[in-house]
């Protein structure tokens, strides 16, 4: 390292920060949409690979079977739309960045009840061979580790996918458990009830002050 | 050596300066309105968040060159509040009426950690633009001590990087193969819940209808119709 000349550890250590800065690491954040909810990342370079996934987790519903979907609108910087998806409940997208910019990731939904939504946006950059081309003190292993970078960063971003997934899973079940024992519980006195009204009818229409009473 | 170690960093920390802070999002906030946004974050992990007001336009407005006059012209009154509550409802942060603001706090409950900002009515309404750096558990972890501390090589920082990433894969696998466990036991638990329900309501059924047929025998023994 010592004997390397300064001007080359520079550019190593331009390019790697490069490296460092492009692919950055976000969390898995969720928002309540009601109507509209805009969220906006900024994208450096052209060609990007922007990839996320998002996931409807389910705000209590008891009545209604599962839940209708919302809509996401992916626009670019020059107003573009880039991506669309309608009615969803949780969906990965992933697109290649026709240019750097400010994007917009809009989440609409399209009925009343308020949703929450958990989702996880991902900007990733790997320095191609052509800048390698251009100057031979840049490292290909620079290259290399971009890219495993970005693979754990996939491997990373399933993972919030599953475990969004899973907490809407368990939402549902819980759903479900209460829903059959409130339904049974609802049909167990129904019947009582039922039986218990029939036995009056008969008894009634057997008593003294009927008038048909032959008895 | 130490001049040119110097030296070499210091068109590093140019561009890491330059750069947009990794990982924020931008929100938009009509005044009078409150937004918020959650995240679910493990006991003992630690989290970290940055927030400022922006100039609501579309550019990337820190990298534009006359971001700093983009800066000057954002009026005082556009202010937002913020708190930072834990899934108990413990207030982790507040601040009031700011511009700008961090907050950092390690887990102690885990489940969903809610940070709301709200913005004071304005007549006529406006929106207010703040970026949100929220990040917990690995990407919270300050990478620039690291660096510093151990007078670390870039390439080892990237790797060192990488380990920390594959260790909290792994962890978050375990967690994975945990609540699928548990919930795999919820549901084998509903089934037989229902399975005996049914048995139940069947018992029900019968037992209703046999009370029926002897009450209204006694009945109409009473009666003397039988």
């Amino acid at each position: 390292m010592a004997t390397r000349r300064p001007a080359a550890a520079l550019l190593v250590i331009v390019a790697l920060a490069a490296v460092l800065a492009a692919a950055r690491m976000a969390d898995a954040l969720s928002v309540t949409v009601t109507d509209t909810e805009c969220i906006h990342e900024f994208v450096p370079y052209e060609g990007d690979t922007v990839s996320g996934n998002f996931v409807v987790v389910d705000h209590d519903i008891f009545w209604s079977s599962d839940h209708p979907g919302i809509d996401l609108e992916v626009t670019s910087p020059g107003g573009n739309t880039v991506h669309t998806l309608k009615g969803k409940s949780g969906d990965k997208f992933e697109f290649k960045a026709p240019r750097g910019g400010m994007y917009k990731f809009c989440f609409h939904n399209p009925y009343g009840a308020p949703e929450t939504v958990s989702f996880y946006i991902h900007v990733g950059h790997i320095p191609n061979e052509h800048n390698l081309a251009k100057d031979e003190h840049l490292d290909p292993i620079n290259v290399k580790i971009a890219e495993l970078k970005e693979a754990l960063e996939s491997v990373t971003a399933e993972q919030k996918y599953l475990k969004a997934r899973e907490a809407r899973h368990r939402h549902t079940n819980e759903s479900t458990r209460k829903r059959v024992m409130f339904y049974t519980m609802a049909e167990y006195l129904a019947f009582m009830a039922a039986s218990a009204l029939q036995v009056v009818y008969i008894r009634r229409l057997f008593s003294k002050n009927v008038a048909y009473n032959r008895v | 050596m130490a001049a040119r170690l110097a030296g070499s960093l210091l068109p590093l920390l140019l561009l890491l300066a330059a750069t947009f802070p990794a990982g924020a999002l931008r929100f938009d906030l009509l005044s009078g309105h409150t937004k918020c946004i959650s995240d679910d974050i493990k006991v003992g992990a630690m989290a970290v968040g940055k927030y400022h007001i922006v100039a609501p336009d579309d550019g990337g407005s820190l990298h534009s060159s006359s971001s700093s006059q983009q800066q000057h012209q954002l009026p005082d009154s556009h202010r937002i509040s913020l708190r930072v509550t834990s899934p108990y409802g413990n207030s982790l942060h507040y601040s009031e009426n700011v511009q700008s603001g961090n907050f950092a706090f390690t887990a102690t409950e885990a489940g969903d950690y809610l940070a709301c900002f709200w913005a004071p009515d304005h007549r006529p309404p406006a929106t207010i633009a703040f970026e949100l750096d929220w990040r917990s558990g690995v990407s919270a972890k300050d990478w620039g001590t690291v660096a510093k501390k151990g007078q670390v090589d870039m390439m080892e920082l990237e790797l060192k990087k990488l380990e920390d990433t594959i260790g909290s894969i792994h962890e978050e696998i375990f967690y994975l193969r945990g609540r699928e466990e548990e919930m795999q036991d919820l549901n084998r638990r509903t089934n037989s819940r229902m399975a005996w329900l049914g048995f139940l309501s069947l018992a029900i059924c019968l037992s209703v209808a046999g009370l029926q047929l002897w009450h209204l025998k006694n009945f109409f023994e009473r009666k003397k119709l039988l």
